[in-house]
């Protein structure tokens, strides 16, 4: 079969195609491939390795477009997943400035972790000399989020950071912010999630992609959203994220059970703010996307009764103290 | 350099401007006067910080984060060969020493004890006195840094028995305690304001008279040889048992350049030839199964189901690890295990637990049997050999206090230093106490020290070595075969393993250490057909294998002369461990490029000489 990697030299992008056969490439991970094609084939091939055994991180790469963890691939189940294709495309993670060929950078990321401060301040009963106490169902909670080894692989995935990166940061950023702002140690959430909400903890688009593709099984989409519900229940909801969670919680309860989005929009971003989007609301509208009708209201949604129910069972529930 | 004005970007910009000059000027000297530092005696205006540390695993970490909490107006800067986190730190498993509960018999005396004993009293007993009771403040300093460890009922840290230890000292998270650790301290240095210098590689340390004035970097991303000056330098680069290239558990990247930088500034190699071997590896390359999974009740077991351990140890599996990693080989040689040659194994069985019970505990190293073999230690035993494990020996350490070496201002932490803490034979959780404190040791010893210097070095010879280094770059990267190299080292890591493994004897050591002079000889011709300088990680296995051959080299005088058995070197000629002889540390320095031994004695204290018996 054929092995094509997207290469780079520092100057100029072009592509490399090995010819291996099936035997050479049945048995192997991801990575020792890699090695392989390096050690007998083509010594110029640049990747980085270190722990072969899914817990440094440093081998993340793009196969057909998804990031996978080399060491932690086996190419037998590669080749199941793409049913046995004559050829697989191999490159660098997305989203990520590429140095050469599949090894990328990552001092923006390690700049990007340092915004959220991710070691805890901790309560002031606890001391350096004599440690802290927590339950281990503290530690459960927190448990997987420690699971990360900043392998890239999310933040490969995230649309929002394919369309804009400017005011967002890498999924696993985020995970770290909640992993120091939910311990039970910590003396204040706030050290970390004011720096996440100032950098782009509302801008997530919910592709979920970051869930689907981390090799750890962590959800820093879910852990987004824990960083949100904290951030509304501290008082953090001004804004236009907040607003637009409200309104979404409005729809579903005083309005039909369907998100309306021109009111969405509106109650989000003010009047003046939608006016700029007209383009982008005719377009939807055009593309029977959205009913600009909906304004003035539509019809409830089958089940709307046990809907409204829910969530008032589950606010009432959260003043009663059962959920957090 | 104050901290506020030190930017990455500006630290590179004048690393390239000088390097720049450099090649442009000849001499060099004159024209980078940019930066501009009247009173800091570097001339040169060659990049510069106040405490230099290269290595990013848990020693240089710690000693960062060190630096910066003792003297907040040094700068720290922090140079890895890649990105931070890829490290052997952060692959280790059981858990991390320290006696935090004085209640129930335990106490600092018996960890010195049991790590002195588990040394093969080749342990210097004042460092370890000292360690120990480092470890139960390290234990209490990583809970407050936010280290997520398990918990007990009453809610302060977990603990587990690792082997060689008479309590449960051995604290832990889950089976991935290494990984938590080390982002943890990474959390805790990016926190605190401590800069990092990704993707640069150590060439050499560089030296002002006889003082250490920094240290040149290869600048991966460019190709660009960086000198850079620093008033303190701590060198936390890991061991370097990838000699044993193709079974060993330890990271691609282990291959002791810090040890081989030290050794070529004039530095000694301390017991190079004590080298650990870990009982249990995963038969298919020697990825880890932590010691903790013995700590369980794991059991071992040979081709005729016997539980072969009772021939070997009171302690059964729970031996030491040189006892149990011998005992599997003897096993292997005698027949009773499974498979042939360098796929021989026995069975490690945990089908005892509950699959909730491996989820909590040792949920990383189930992942490892399924990843390697295809095997789930729920349902069945999986198949485990011996992998090389850890480097006792590492530069030699002139003072435990500060970590400092013999070469002021040059400090050294974790597997790269030997403070002798674990002599012979490591104890299984004394490897993550030994990298949080030596590695804090170090960075406040470096701190002192780079705090009370009036300036930095004249650069000269850091110039000189950068300018050596860049004419050897173009010379090697113009020639050669693709697989040469690759060859050459697969060959050199089986041979290392045959001859200077688990079982060795004189007539084996004698040899090898004449193919290890071939093994450099070929290495010295060697030739890498990629001369483009953006990244060149062929280039980077070319100059880790440089200095592996050259740390084997100094294993192979130690193993050869150390004519005993001593924790984990085993002579089968001199089947004996001989105290009137050999209760000495090997002291190894390069004389004209090639390895001389000398002696030195072992510090004995408290704990009085006596047979090791488990």
């Amino acid at each position: 079969m054929k092995i094509i990697i997207e290469r780079f030299d520092g100057k100029k992008k072009y592509e490399s195609t090995y010819e291996l056969r099936i035997d050479e490439v049945k048995g192997q991970t991801l990575l020792s491939l890699l090695q392989y094609i390096k050690r007998t084939q083509d010594i110029t091939l640049n990747f980085t390795a270190a722990c072969r055994m899914a817990i440094c991180g440093a081998c993340a790469v793009r196969v057909n477009g998804h990031s996978y963890l080399a060491c932690d691939t086996k190419m037998e189940e590669l080749l199941e997943e793409y049913e046995n294709p004559e050829s697989m495309r191999i490159s660098p993670l997305n989203n990520f400035r590429v140095i050469t060929d599949l090894v990328v950078d990552w001092e923006p990321s390690i700049e990007n972790l340092r915004k959220v401060k991710p070691t805890i301040t901790p309560k002031s009963e606890f001391s350096e000399k004599t440690g802290c106490v927590q339950t281990q169902a503290d530690v459960d909670a927190i448990k997987k989020q420690w699971d990360c080894i900043l392998c890239g692989c999310c933040a490969s995935e995230c649309n929002k950071l394919e369309a804009d990166a400017s005011d967002y940061m890498q999924p696993f950023v985020f995970t770290h912010a909640y992993r120091a702002a939910d311990d039970s140690r910590s003396k204040d959430p706030m050290i970390h999630l004011k720096p996440a909400i100032a950098n782009g903890l509302w801008n997530c688009v919910h592709c979920q992609e970051c869930v689907d593709r981390c090799p750890k099984g962590i959800s820093s989409f879910g852990d987004i959203e824990s960083l949100r519900v904290m951030a509304m229940k501290k008082g953090l909801n001004e804004g236009m994220g907040p607003a637009h969670a409200e309104a979404f919680l409005l729809d579903m309860v005083e309005g039909d059970g369907r998100l309306n989005e021109i009111k969405l929009a509106l109650r989000s971003e003010g009047v003046l703010a939608n006016t700029t989007k007209l383009d982008i609301a005719y377009n939807l509208m055009k593309a029977g996307k959205m009913n600009p009708l909906h304004i003035f209201g539509g019809e409830k949604i089958e089940g709307h009764a046990e809907l409204v129910k829910m969530v008032e069972a589950a606010r009432k529930a959260e003043k009663e103290g059962t959920i957090k | 350099m104050s901290e506020q004005k030190f930017t990455r970007r500006d630290f590179l910009q004048s690393a390239c401007i000088s390097v720049g000059a450099l090649a442009a000027s000849g001499s060099g000297v004159s024209a980078l006067a940019a930066d501009n530092k009247k009173d800091s005696g570097n001339k040169d205006g060659l990049p510069s910080v106040d405490v230099l540390v290269i290595g990013s695993g848990g020693a240089g970490l710690r000693a960062a984060v060190a630096v910066r909490k003792k003297y907040p107006n040094l700068s720290v800067v922090v140079v890895n060969k890649g990105m931070p986190s890829r490290n052997a730190t952060c692959m280790a498993e059981g858990g991390i020493n320290g006696v935090i509960d004085f209640e129930h018999g335990d106490s600092h005396e018996l960890h010195a004890y049991d790590t002195v004993k588990g040394s093969d009293f080749l342990g210097d007993q004042d460092a370890i006195i000292k360690f120990v009771e480092k470890a139960t403040e390290a234990i209490h300093e990583l809970d407050y840094a936010g280290m997520p460890f398990n918990r007990q009922k009453n809610n302060t840290v977990a603990r587990r028995f690792a082997g060689g230890a008479k309590y449960e000292r051995c604290n832990y998270a889950a089976d991935k305690t290494g990984s938590i650790l080390m982002h943890t301290c990474l959390d805790e240095a990016i926190t605190r304001g401590v800069k990092f210098l990704l993707d640069h590689y150590l060439l050499d340390v560089a030296m002002d008279g006889d003082k250490c004035e920094g240290a040149v970097l290869l600048d991966m991303q460019t190709g660009d040889v960086t000198p850079v000056l620093a008033k303190a330098v701590v060198l936390a680069t890991g061991g370097y048992t990838r000699v044993f290239f193709n079974r060993t558990s330890t990271p691609f990247n282990a291959s002791g350049d810090g040890i081989a930088a030290a050794l070529r500034a004039g530095l000694a190699f301390k017991d190079p030839e004590m080298l650990q071997f870990h009982p249990t590896g995963i038969r298919t390359g020697g990825a880890l199964i932590t010691e903790a999974a013995r700590g369980l009740g794991g059991k071992l077991i040979n081709n005729k189901g016997e539980r072969f351990m009772s021939k070997y140890s009171k302690r059964m599996e729970l031996a030491p690890r040189d006892i149990v990693a011998r005992s599997i080989e003897t096993e292997i040689r005698l027949g009773n295990a499974f498979g042939e040659g360098m796929s021989s194994y026995v069975l490690l069985d945990l089908t005892h637990l509950s699959e909730e019970q491996i989820m909590n505990e040792l949920p990383q190293i189930r992942h490892v049997g399924l990843l390697f073999d295809g095997m789930d230690l729920v349902k069945e035993p999986i198949p485990i050999r011996p992998t090389a494990h850890y480097s006792m020996g590492g530069i030699e350490i002139a003072k435990f206090d500060d970590m400092s070496t013999h070469l002021p201002g040059l400090f050294a932490a974790g597997e790269t230093s030997c403070a002798s803490i674990h002599g012979a034979n490591r104890l299984g959780g004394n490897s993550l106490t030994d990298t949080t404190v030596t590695g804090k040791l170090a960075g406040e010893g470096a701190g002192e020290y780079a705090s009370k210097q009036t300036g930095f070095g004249s650069g000269k010879h850091a110039h000189e070595l950068a300018q050596k280094w860049q004419a050897k770059f173009k010379e090697i990267t113009s020639g050669g075969t693709s697989n040469e190299m690759y060859d050459l080292r697969e060959e050199f890591g089986k041979q290392n393993w045959d001859n200077m493994g688990i079982y060795r004897t004189g007539d084996k050591l004698e040899a090898h250490a004449k193919s290890l002079e071939e093994f450099q000889a070929k290495y010295d011709a060697l030739k890498i057909p990629n001369p483009n300088m953006t990244y060149n990680t062929a280039l980077i296995d070319y100059l880790e294998f440089g200095n592996l051959i050259m740390l084997a080299r100094c294993a192979c005088l130690g193993a050869l002369e150390r004519k005993e058995c001593r924790g984990a070197h085993f002579r089968e000629d001199y089947p004996k461990r001989d105290d009137v002889n050999f209760l000495k540390h090997s002291i190894v320095t390069l004389k004209d490029g090639k390895p001389t031994l000398a002696y030195k004695d072992v510090v004995i204290t408290k704990y009085p000489v006596e047979e090791r018996k488990y």
